[in-house]
């Protein structure tokens, strides 16, 4: 149960929010084991680059728009902290991600160098947390 | 924070858990079928054992806590449609993918054995990593938990 009852007309954008959230946190994991595991088994940073362009990024796309979606229905008064919490964890992830790709397709195209992968292992796994810490504070609206 | 919404955020961390780390095999799974060499498929599939421990444990957290919270609240009643779909197709999802994961772990097993025996690409195994009906149980059983979020946010007939 996710809520207890909203207007009928919020559910479709929160279903999409909340489908995009679940989804960019499981290939933001996906994105984290797989930079980690390629020190191990190179061919893995492939694996990485793909799944955090074409897995990562299109779900945290479907959160954002979605969240904005349901944010300009919603009548919430004055800046509560866990919606702060949400954009902050929201639009910089957008940063975090951006470079991680980067990172990642300059690891696929420079075998040789070790650091961007590193890299991108360490911003994926920042933004794992990042994205629970987010999870609890819109579930559980602490303060309001 | 209130009892309901701690119980709601445990309940939502199990849903996260189950679709996260559906997400999460899905993009191994996808992995395993472009590549070539069975001791590749191998670590892939061996990566997707922590998704889908990931997913049974996400599974008994979240039905764990819905439990509570229909007990909890007293305008949620065990009788309501939205509460016995959620419940039916949980049990759905998980046969599905208990049935998926067993074949997924014989494509497994055979792609063990042929690492050991020189890692040549196998038609065979490109076979099974692609046969219609495991992909389907599993892929569907990933869709049925979709389901159950929608129904979720929906609550029909509440």
């Amino acid at each position: 149960m996710l809520a207890i009852i909203r207007p009928d007309n919020w559910n479709f954008p929160l279903f999409l929010h909340v489908l995009g959230a679940t989804l960019v946190t499981g290939a933001t994991a996906a994105a984290f084991i797989t930079a980690l595991s390629s020190r191990r088994w190179p061919w893995m940073r492939l694996v990485m680059a793909r799944t955090l362009l074409l897995a990562t990024f299109p779900a945290w796309i479907l959160m954002r728009l979605a969240g904005a979606w349901i944010e300009s229905r919603e009548d919430i008064s004055g800046s509560p902290g866990w919606l702060g919490v949400g954009f902050i964890v929201g639009d910089g992830g957008l940063l975090l991600l951006v470079v991680a790709m980067i990172l990642g397709a300059v690891g696929v195209r420079r075998p040789q160098r070790n650091w961007p992968v590193g890299a991108v292992a360490v911003l994926t796994g920042v933004y794992f947390v990042a994205l629970i810490v987010a999870m609890v504070a819109m579930t559980g609206k602490p303060g309001s | 924070m209130d009892r309901y919404h701690w119980l709601l955020v445990f309940h939502m961390a199990g849903a996260f858990l189950v679709l996260g780390a559906a997400m999460l095999a899905g993009i191994f799974n996808v992995a395993a079928m472009r590549r070539e060499r069975p001791s590749e498929v191998v670590v892939l599939y061996r990566l997707t054992q922590i998704a889908v421990r990931s997913i049974t444990i996400g599974l008994v957290v979240a039905l764990a806590f819905g439990i509570w919270l229909v007990a909890d609240l007293d305008f949620v009643k065990w009788s309501n449609a939205w509460v016995i779909i959620a419940l039916i197709l949980w049990v759905v999802a998980s046969a599905l993918g208990g049935i998926g994961g067993r074949r997924e772990e014989e494509t497994r097993r055979f792609a063990e054995k042929l690492a050991a025996e020189g890692d040549a690409p196998s038609t065979e195994l490109r076979a099974r990593l692609r046969y219609p009906v495991t992909l389907a149980l599993s892929w569907g059983s990933g869709l049925v938990v979709v389901a159950i979020l929608a129904i979720m946010i929906w609550k029909p007939g509440h």
